[in-house]
């Protein structure tokens, strides 16, 4: 991979340097992903998709800004492409958002280990049998019907700027959701694994089917949970999708936006000393490591909750400007809603520390308890007060005893996530990563209990 | 009408016949030429700005009843086309599904269709799309609206749709975006809602968009200076447009769809509580429920005359007279339900594999006037619009929380806000609970819905009228 795409990206920072640019970033990205479907213990379907891509963004007169993305056919398409987005920079409006890049570029960039699979090529092929021996040990645990997405690939990308930066990276990944059934509708499990290196991962992709099927078994003949207040077992991908918004909200475009609870509360208690939360893109087997960001500033490790104690927004070049402080190496061309990109401070890894429980003591409480595996469709009614439901799915327990009991189904949290994370009480020693449908951003989390948390059901 | 390059139609047709070389069951080129244009704003400022080509070619092969879709988006390069073929014809062969995928009869649609536009989009200069941003965030902040997060998208395109069966679809397609994140200081907390302006149609779309985003904003701000008057216990609803649009996609549209009933998005967005009932004899509603399903109704979010297989689009009715009548199918589950395809696959880019989806879903409007749903309720609650909202992964257990509603009493819709009722119900629930719907229809909810993995955001519409709900027991 990368040869013409280099030469690719070299030519159009030097159009953008013809056309007097004062900036011009270019990210080159060479992806080849492959998918398999299955469901019902088979195979839907097979894809791949191949993405040759320049990433765009300059600045001329000073601050008037635009982004772009197209597919690179040749020399005089990348001229024509960046000089029509200059003449779009020239008629927006000046943006106020924006106050520079990275100035300090260095080549001395940290190395990230364990990043890049050499045999992804062959791999192609095995996939769809690791993927039939997922489904056979679902299966074997107790599943009926087995569904999933396996996705897995490689990305190369190079990256260059007018002010000096040349990096390039190549990483591979792989990421499997497995759902297990029983014959009922509502009886299920999910298991879940990512990481970085497809060609050893076999162990842990049973692991989470093996998971998945005997989760499914055990939730069979559920029984209609009673709303009330209870303490919550989180499973780490339940933790990922809630607790985990909390410090995704230390993210100042996001507290602009009113999309953050965090605008006022630098310096405040959030949860107890235990707890610490972390920003870090060099993280290993992290999907979101790399290098350095798109504006050619090292990634680092960020602590954003230490000792429960919000310290930290993450930066890019501008908002720290504006905000004070210094960038986190956190710039990147970020989705923002339908189609839009922008540069902004973006999530990389999210670390939570490993606690020292083990599953046996967080299950052990005098409060009436339960457990949750797995959750979906979460949706706040306010961003900044952080009220909001989630729907628990797939396996779910009353603890009875210190052990998973009774299975019980159909409920929602119904709660406020700042006032949950505050009342976090036990984290187990049994961290993670989680990333998946629910939870965007690649998540260290071990299983958590939260205390006192408020439990609803239909009404009829 | 069409004015898509020759040259990449040629790239597209290169493929289709690059496939057919290899003996194929069934091959299929979906090719999308166009751009868009993108603005994000933040009170009123610009926060970033993008033009975009949008271009690539997504396949589709079935090999020995194994499916597999490749995409490229380099698509004037023959050779990675070739190897994507290639390619796909290997991992289709590789699948080998226990079950072999059958598409059915076959389809050889050739058709022309487009979005009727007044202005094209591509007529319309940067400076008078900023224009009206801007204009509509003053609009905003002069309602006392304290924090706008803006987002707007313009789209030009074709499509182009061939397939080995002989289907030649060639549409033109026009849509705008908008999404307004609104937050107002309100009495108790800050109130926030998420205004959605999307359609299929040219500039002249936006015509209505200051006053429309005036209209929201002010009910936004009303709900945060005045909304602080909690009700409990058990009590009648009467829903407007809005939510009986949302309860509509959500509690209906999406169970009925074909592939979450057999399983296939079990490990995503999910299976369906349709799955154990039968089609024309399970009751999940009243009499007064029919819930149509339609994608021909011009200028909305989920408009089509042809779907991405090339399949005649037409009107699906979901739910008939309180039962379930027709689930939405493309070709594949046509033939897995013994039926044909009602023209539901959609799919949101070239670089996805066209899925079962809603369009524009609605319920069938009523005998009643709107005064005579309100009239004979004693104590209620009239729910304009909503705000937090979910629904279990069988489309069975939904909550919806009211954002802008009202005291009923004796008859009467008073003055008096009722800040955030929760309905919990289930879907039967919900829709068992409904005795009258008003005679009007609006599609007052466009959109953007999301299903499968990798996501598919596709635009769409939902509506209704007002439709009356009795005794529901507060959450």
């Amino acid at each position: 991979m990368g040869n013409l795409l280099q030469s690719y990206v070299e030519k159009a920072v030097e159009f953008g340097e013809q056309l007097g640019l004062d900036v011009i970033i270019i990210r080159g990205l060479e992806k080849i992903h492959n998918q398999i479907r299955f469901s019902q213990n088979k195979i839907d379907i097979n894809k791949q998709w191949h993405t040759n891509v320049l990433e765009v963004f300059l600045v001329v007169d000073k601050n008037f800004i635009a982004t772009g993305e197209f597919s690179p056919s040749n020399e005089a398409y990348i001229k024509d492409q960046i000089i029509s987005l200059t003449e779009f920079a020239r008629k927006m409006s000046p943006s106020p958002f924006y106050q520079g890049v990275e100035e300090s570029v260095t080549s001395n960039y940290p190395i990230i280990k364990g990043g890049y699979d050499s045999s992804i090529d062959s791999y192609r092929e095995k996939a769809p049998e690791h993927v039939i021996a997922c489904i056979n040990a679902a299966c074997e645990a107790g599943a009926k019907r087995v569904a999933g997405s396996y996705l897995f690939g490689e990305t190369y990308s190079i990256l260059k700027s007018s002010m000096g930066l040349y990096g390039q990276d190549q990483a591979t990944f792989f990421n499997l959701t497995v759902r297990a059934f029983q014959d009922e509708l509502d009886a299920s499990g999910q298991g879940l694994s990512c990481g970085r290196i497809p060609t050893v991962a076999e162990k842990d992709l049973l692991t989470a089917a093996t998971r998945a099927g005997t989760f499914s078994k055990l939730h069979r003949n559920a029984v209609q949970a009673k709303p009330g207040i209870y303490d919550v077992v989180m499973a780490p991908a339940v933790g990922a999708n809630l607790l985990g918004t909390i410090p995704s909200m230390a993210n100042p475009v996001a507290i602009m936006m009113g999309m953050s609870a965090l605008g006022d509360k630098m310096g405040s208690s959030l949860a107890p000393e235990f707890v610490n939360v972390d920003d870090n893109g060099l993280f290993k087997d992290g999907l979101a490591s790399e290098p350095f960001d798109i504006e050619g500033t090292p990634h680092q490790n960020t602590p954003i909750i230490k000792n429960g104690v919000f310290i930290n927004l993450i930066h890019n070049t501008s908002t720290s400007r504006i905000m004070g402080g210094q960038t986190t190496g956190n710039s990147n061309l970020t989705n923002f809603g339908i189609g839009s990109k922008f540069l902004a401070p973006t999530p990389t890894n999210r670390i939570f520390n490993n606690g020292d429980h083990s599953m046996e003591e967080i299950l052990q409480s005098e409060n009436p308890t339960i457990f949750v595996s797995c959750n979906w469709y979460t949706r706040y009614t306010s961003r900044i007060s952080t009220e909001y439901s989630t729907i628990p799915r797939d396996a779910a327990f009353l603890v009875e005893n210190g052990e998973l009991g009774v299975p019980i189904k159909n409920f929602r949290i119904s709660d406020n996530l700042l006032r949950q994370f505050e009342n976090i009480d036990a984290m187990g020693k049994d961290r993670v990563q989680v990333k998946w449908w629910e939870v965007n951003v690649p998540t260290f989390i071990p299983s958590i209990r939260v205390k006192d948390c408020r439990i609803t059901t239909a009404t009829q | 009408m069409i004015n898509m390059t020759e040259a990449s139609i040629d790239q597209a047709n290169f493929g289709l016949e690059y496939a057919q070389q290899n003996n194929v069951q069934y091959a299929e080129a979906r090719l999308i030429d166009g751009t868009r244009t993108v603005f994000v704003l933040q009170n009123g400022n610009i926060l970033s700005g993008s033009t975009l080509p949008w271009q690539g070619i997504g396949f589709r092969v079935l090999v020995n009843g194994g499916l597999a879709f490749i995409s490229v988006d380099d698509i004037f390069n023959r050779k990675a086309i070739k190897k994507a073929i290639d390619t796909g014809i290997k991992m289709a062969r590789t699948s080998n599904p226990k079950e072999k995928i059958d598409f059915g009869e076959t389809i050889s649609n050739v058709a022309k269709w487009g979005i009727p536009t007044e202005e094209k989009i591509s007529d319309v200069t940067t400076d008078r799309m900023l224009e009206l941003l801007v204009e509509m965030d003053k609009v905003a902040e002069s309602q006392n609206i304290s924090t706008r997060a803006n987002i707007f998208e313009a789209q030009e395109s074709n499509k182009y749709i061939v397939t080995s069966e002989g289907t030649q679809i060639h549409a033109s397609l026009s849509m705008l975006k908008f999404i307004g994140i609104l937050t107002a200081k309100g009495l108790l907390d800050s109130e926030q809602k998420m205004i959605d302006l999307t359609r299929s149609t040219g500039w002249e779309g936006t015509k209505t968009w200051l006053k429309e985003y005036e209209n929201h904003c002010t009910r936004i701000a009303k709900v945060a200076a005045q909304s602080d008057h909690k009700l409990t216990g058990k009590i009648d609803f009467v829903v407007g447009p809005e939510v009986v649009g949302i309860i509509c996609h959500e509690n209906c549209g999406h169970p009925s769809e074909g592939d979450r009933i057999k399983g296939r998005e079990g490990a995503q967005a999910g299976e369906s509580f349709w799955r154990d009932l039968k089609l024309g004899e399970s009751r999940v509603g009243s009499e007064h429920v029919t819930i149509l399903e339609d994608p021909t109704i011009l200028g909305t979010g989920g408009y089509y005359l042809y779907d991405d297989e090339g399949v005649q689009a037409r009107e699906r009715v979901l739910i008939k007279e309180g039962v379930i009548n027709e689930p939405l199918l493309n070709r594949e589950f046509g033939v897995k339900f013994g039926m044909a395809s009602n023209a539901a696959a959609r799919s949101a880019d070239f670089n996805r594999e066209p899925i079962i989806r809603m369009a524009n879903t609605y319920m069938k409007p009523g005998n009643f006037t709107s005064d005579e749903l309100i009239e004979d309720i004693s104590s209620g609650i009239y729910m304009l619009s909503f705000t937090e909202w979910n629904i279990d992964d069988r489309r069975y257990q939904s909550k919806y929380v009211g954002f802008e509603c009202y005291e009923i009493q004796n008859g009467e819709i008073t003055e008096t806000m009722v800040r955030r009722p929760v309905m919990e119900l289930t879907s039967i629930g919900l829709f068992s609970s409904i005795d009258g719907v008003s005679k009007d229809l609006s599609f007052d909810f466009p959109g953007i819905c999301g299903k499968s993995d990798p996501g598919q955001g596709v635009p769409v519409h939902a509506g209704g009228g007002m439709i009356r709900m009795r005794g529901i027991r507060l959450g």
